[in-house]
């Protein structure tokens, strides 16, 4: 590979960074109950996205009451003392819109996309659910079922399904990330309708959420619209649990084998990460550019086409607020025996550790980085959440245009240092799939 | 409510008193925004390349699609060639490596791509002309290197080794096979037959064939002028030869005559996937276009959908239940489909069914068609957000033989479907008398639930029907067809002479020998067994003083006791002469097929919990396949007699961690030889 590069030209290397990204232009007000509002006004297609960020997670949760983050997400939408059940996704859907949310082990996200002359209607809902969702018993019922057949669906019946549930309960011995937000289903289970209005008053307040607007507006009418419907939620109490744990580091590999119903076998290895808004989060996001982003990525190139002994490789910084976990995965080529394929991955995370990347390696990160920068702010859904999460995570909205310039402080020499602190291959977490085989029953 | 008051009292003391908004009904919407369709520039290269240029100037990037409109191709013996023709494209040029080629689109940030119908590229705007030369490099001198196609083959192979145990790639492998039948370009399957006959030569005859400007069509979206684009698509196309690319028809299948139930059992499943489907013809140019649109939205379209609420919101049966109708210029179907509770698989069925059969006789409500409408107009608004999407259109209109104005009159022409059109439609297309109704799932837990709806025909996880067996005369218990194999083989008296076994046996490893040494020594208790790929010794493993040893590549490791106990197991020559006096537990487990022929299954456990699966033949009573979690699948073929016993001479073994069949014959097979000390250790 390295004999190649001679061959190539530098002409590219001249116009490196010359680009800025197009500055995002924004409005922010936090309201006196404590809600944040943040707009952004782009008036080149008659859309806008209204998102609320609540800032609870599963690792806000009680051990003995996980996936109650993620529960809410779907009472949310049975209705509220105004909205009928059932009405929520109907009405926006009806009025020509999209909607949905998610939740991880650090926040709630709900949005909905609707044609820009339907703004009020949407903040109006928005605030709906803020104020006076109906909790009872038939959407608790209800979504108890649901919920379990989305764990069947996306965990259990999917061939590899479990990995993020059962990685992080290794990854994390102490730290709420050790449960993953689908929770456990006895939890559910056990649970009474008191406990999820108390989980309800205590996390889905104005002074731990966030209201984004991005699309065709108006900035005083949006902002008007927002005090309007939002400006009389009382807020909460702000003494929010927030774990307070500080995972122990490592000194142990954790070594495990899951028999799954797969055919191909797949390696999992997890390294603990700082918390996502650590100024080292840059550099580790390069070096998993580096090991597997693009067919010329180190691991793509040496371990799926030279040697060919994964059919495909990954390393994933997933990102958490206290800290999340760098994975890598691997599934095996035919016939390779895991150990064998585990081996040359520990071979090139060493490599790395040892011998840092080439400049013209770095340049090419470098790049890769400013292209996917420019190319993630181009829809108003994507802006509205990046926005949000700048306000949440990075100390301030402006972030969405600073970005670019925490990327430029990293050194070609960070790599190898991150790589060397954080890819510690004694204190880790190695989990390998096999098949459990032609069934037998 | 009343403590909402003692919170908001307070508040209200500190806060300059706002505006009431009234809570109790949803807010006037403002005016109707004017959803403006851009334009697309247009112009066709005299080789017939058609151009299409939507300038963006939000981002500083630049996009080119190039997209084939071929008709559908049948690959019959080489199924799955065109799958991996996009990677191949891009296995390298006349003018750089595979390894360059990747260097070079990344060290700009940029993205290539091919299929075996189009080549997507984009970048930044000042590395257009450096992307625009990559691309059309792959267009015009591909090498397609042999090296690149057994990769891609072995890659193939080992992906749809995957797929046979994940229950979508299942069910949507029986539903296409099903719908148009497995001679048909939309249900034929690829197996690990089809991907290894696949050659270079059948790759490069396509790209010959059907790589040509006159079915082309090419989109620039970005940053760019239309007279920059045409500049450049001048510069880089206009001498690409245009050359006649063949016609393919094909009958259209139709569905059932009457409600068939296709089951596919998968033991290891906690849910079943349904899929309630049959073929249709429907294309963007059908007058029913936009009322069959409409029509599946109120059905099962999207998350207030009638299915969604019926199956989810109601019944809590599934995270999702949704329906499509199909769009396609050739053929299409209809389908509704869901992951569902296992336990409630025939009530999911049965609700899927109502709902589709209310649609037929009860038709749409105004109220339902006008949220459809809404909604549906909706999404059209939100994809202009992507300027990609006025390119698309324009490309569509071209390629469907639409209306001029078919886009520009999109929302217009769907405002004006009526009640009674869409009523119509239902009629036309729902068929709930003559649907298919799939489920991938537990066999043992659904089969019977499944037969109230339809005749239940079982496939296997490749859509081959599963053969049926008469079972009323094969009762024969687990002993039983224990004694059976034995007096097959040449009688227990026989069986028991034989102490010592020397195997020499090899398989071909595509063009490699691989060799597998055995010694079985049953009066000493020892087993080695060594493998040998290309003369090197690649594993041995040794059981031998009442334990078990594997070594190889240098490292070498005891065994602990369940694996020594299930390795005892192949210390005998004859293992069932000794299930007996080794406390070995038989269970009968039914009659099953194994590659046509009928068998008896009987299952095997150690008592450290080890189990192995035998099948013995019902014909000829001799062991046909056994498998267990560790070795995985072994199948029997010709047996030879030696010293007076039938032993196997042919044996193929699927394990788990080769998803192909490694196909042994015995070189050499010595019994009752004396063993040296040498050869055991």
């Amino acid at each position: 590979m390295k004999k190649n590069i001679v061959l190539l030209t530098s002409i590219y290397l001249i116009s490196f960074w010359v680009q800025a990204q197009n500055s995002i232009d924004f409005k922010e007000v936090t309201l006196d109950n404590g809600l944040h509002v943040i707009m952004h006004k782009d008036n080149s297609t008659p859309i806008v996205a209204v998102s609320v960020l609540y800032h609870v997670g599963s690792k806000n949760e009680k051990p003995d009451r996980t996936g109650f983050a993620h529960f809410f997400e779907h009472l949310l939408f049975e209705g509220t003392e105004n909205i009928g059940r059932g009405e929520y996704m109907n009405k926006i859907q009806a009025i020509g819109g999209t909607l949905n949310a998610f939740t991880s082990s650090d926040i709630t996200y709900y949005y909905e996309i609707v044609p820009s002359n339907y703004l009020e209607t949407a903040l109006y809902m928005e605030s709906e659910r803020m104020l006076h969702p109906k909790i009872d018993q038939i959407g608790v019922d209800t979504q108890r079922d649901v919920i379990k057949e989305e764990k069947r669906q996306s965990y259990d019946n999917r061939p590899y399904g479990t990995i993020l549930p059962e990685t992080m309960k290794r990854a994390f011995s102490e730290h709420p990330y050790r449960w993953t937000p689908i929770g456990s289903m006895e939890d559910l289970d056990a649970a009474r309708l008191e406990e999820f209005i108390d989980f309800h008053k205590s996390f889905y307040v104005p002074n731990n959420a966030t209201l984004t607007i991005a699309g065709d507006i108006d900035y005083a009418q949006a902002e008007a619209w927002a005090r309007a419907y939002f400006e009389d939620i009382p807020a909460g109490p702000d003494d929010f649990f927030r774990p307070d744990v500080k995972e122990p580091v490592k000194m142990s590999e954790i070594r495990d084998v899951i028999y799954d119903n797969v055919q191909i076998p797949a390696i999992i290895q997890a390294y603990n990460l700082p918390p996502k808004n650590h100024p080292d989060s840059y550099a580790l996001e390069m070096l998993s550019t580096y090991l597997t982003g693009g067919n010329s990525s180190l691991m793509t190139k040496e371990l799926v086409d030279k040697q060919q002994k994964a059919l495909g490789v990954q390393a994933i910084p997933l990102d958490l607020e206290d800290g999340g976990v760098f994975i890598m995965y691997a599934l095996t080529n035919m016939g390779v025996d895991p150990v064998e394929l585990e081996s040359e991955i520990d071979k090139l995370l060493n490599d790395v550790r040892t011998n840092g990347i080439s400049e013209r390696d770095f340049q090419k990160l470098q790049n890769i980085i400013e292209n996917d920068l420019v190319s993630k702010n181009s829809s108003m859904e994507g802006l509205a959440q990046n926005l949000a999460e700048a306000h949440v995570f990075y100390g301030g909205t402006n972030y969405v245009n600073e970005e670019l310039d925490y990327f430029r402080k990293v050194k070609r020499e960070d790599i190898q240092r991150v790589a060397e602190k954080y890819i510690n291959l004694d204190g880790r977490v190695v989990l390998y799939y096999l098949p459990k085989s032609a069934q037998s029953e | 409510m009343k403590k909402l008051l003692i919170y908001i009292f307070p508040l209200l003391l500190l806060q300059p008193v706002l505006a009431q908004v009234d809570r109790s009904t949803y807010p006037e919407p403002g005016p109707a925004p004017e959803i403006e369709l851009g334009d697309a520039a247009s112009f066709t290269l005299e080789n017939g390349l058609k151009v299409f240029v939507v300038e963006n100037r939000k981002l500083p990037r630049v996009a080119f699609s190039l997209i084939f409109d071929r008709d559908p191709i049948l690959e019959k013996d080489k199924a799955g060639m065109l799958n991996i023709f996009g990677e191949m494209i891009m296995g390298g040029t006349e003018n750089r490596s595979k390894d360059m080629l990747d260097e070079e689109i990344d060290f700009i940030g940029a993205s290539l791509s091919a299929s075996s119908t189009s080549l997507f590229a984009s970048s930044l705007k000042k590395n257009q002309d450096k992307i625009l030369e990559l691309m059309t490099d792959v267009l015009y001198n591909p090498t397609f290197p042999q090296e690149e196609l057994e990769k891609l083959k072995k890659q193939a192979i080992t992906g749809l080794a995957a797929s046979k145990d994940d229950p979508n790639a299942i069910s949507g492998r029986l539903t296409a096979a099903l719908n148009y039948g497995k001679d048909h370009p939309y249900g034929e399957t690829q197996t690990e037959a089809t991907i290894q006959a696949i050659t270079v030569a059948d790759i490069k005859n396509y790209y010959d064939t059907y790589f040509k400007p006159n079915i082309g069509y090419l989109a620039i979206v970005g940053d760019i002028t239309e007279e920059e684009a045409e500049s450049l698509v001048k510069k880089h196309f206009q001498s690409w030869e245009k050359e006649e690319v063949p016609v393919h028809s094909y009958p259209i299948p139709g569905g059932p005559d009457q409600n068939k139930v296709a089951l596919v059992d998968r033991p290891a499943s906690v849910q079943t996937v349904v899929n309630i489907t049959y073929p249709l013809v429907m294309n963007t140019n059908h007058p029913d276009f936009m009322t069959t649109r409409l029509l599946n939205y109120i059905l099962g379209g999207g998350a207030s959908s009638r299915l969604f609420m019926n199956l989810r919101e109601d019944k809590g049966y599934t995270y999702g239940a949704y329906s499509s109708i199909g769009s396609d210029k050739l053929v299409t179907s209809f389908s509704a489909r869901a992951s569902v509770n296992q336990a409630a698989t025939d009530s999911a069925v049965h609700e899927f069914l109502v709902e589709i059969e209310k649609m037929v006789k009860e038709g749409v409500t105004e109220q339902e068609l006008v949220a459809a409408k809404a909604n549906l107009s909706g999404s059209f608004g939100r994809s202009l957000e992507s300027p990609s999407t006025i390119a698309s259109f324009a490309i569509n209109t071209q390629r469907y033989g639409l209306p001029e104005d078919f886009y520009a009159t999109y929302l217009q022409r769907l405002n004006a479907v009526t009640v009674e059109q869409v009523n119509a439609a239902a009629k036309k297309y729902l068929k709930p008398e003559n649907v298919y109704i799939t489920a991938v799932g537990n066999a043992k837990e659904i089969e019977e639930k499944l037969k109230r709806f339809g005749e239940v025909s079982k496939y296997t996880n490749m859509a081959d029907p599963e053969r049926e067996i008469d079972v009323s005369n094969l009762t024969l218990s687990a002993p039983d067809v224990i004694d059976a194999y034995l007096e097959a083989i040449g009688g227990i008296e026989a069986a028991e002479k034989i102490k010592t076994a020397k195997t020499t046996m090899s398989a071909d490893v595509q063009g490699n020998t691989l060799k597998m040494i055995s010694i079985q020594d049953e009066k000493n208790q020892i087993l080695v067994q060594r493998v040998l790929m290309m003369g090197n010794e690649v594993s041995k493993t040794v059981l031998k003083d009442g334990k078990a040893t594997v070594s190889g590549m240098g490292q070498s490791q005891t065994l602990p006791d369940e694996q020594f106990e299930y390795l005892k197991m192949s210390m005998w020559i004859v293992p069932e002469l000794h299930y007996e006096t080794m406390g070995y537990t038989l269970a009968s487990d039914g009659v099953k097929d194994v590659n046509g022929e009928t068998a008896y299954r009987v299952l095997v456990t150690n008592p450290t919990g080890g189990e192995i699966a035998n099948y013995y033949s019902t014909e000829t009573g001799l062991k046909i396949k056994s498998e267990d979690s560790i070795t995985g699948v072994i199948t029997y073929g010709q047996y030879e007699p030696y010293d007076g016993v039938l032993l196997p001479v042919e044996l193929s073994l699927e394990s788990p961690m080769v998803p192909f069949p490694l196909a042994f014959k015995v070189d050499e097979l010595s019994v009752n030889t004396e063993i040296n000390a040498e050869e055991t250790n």
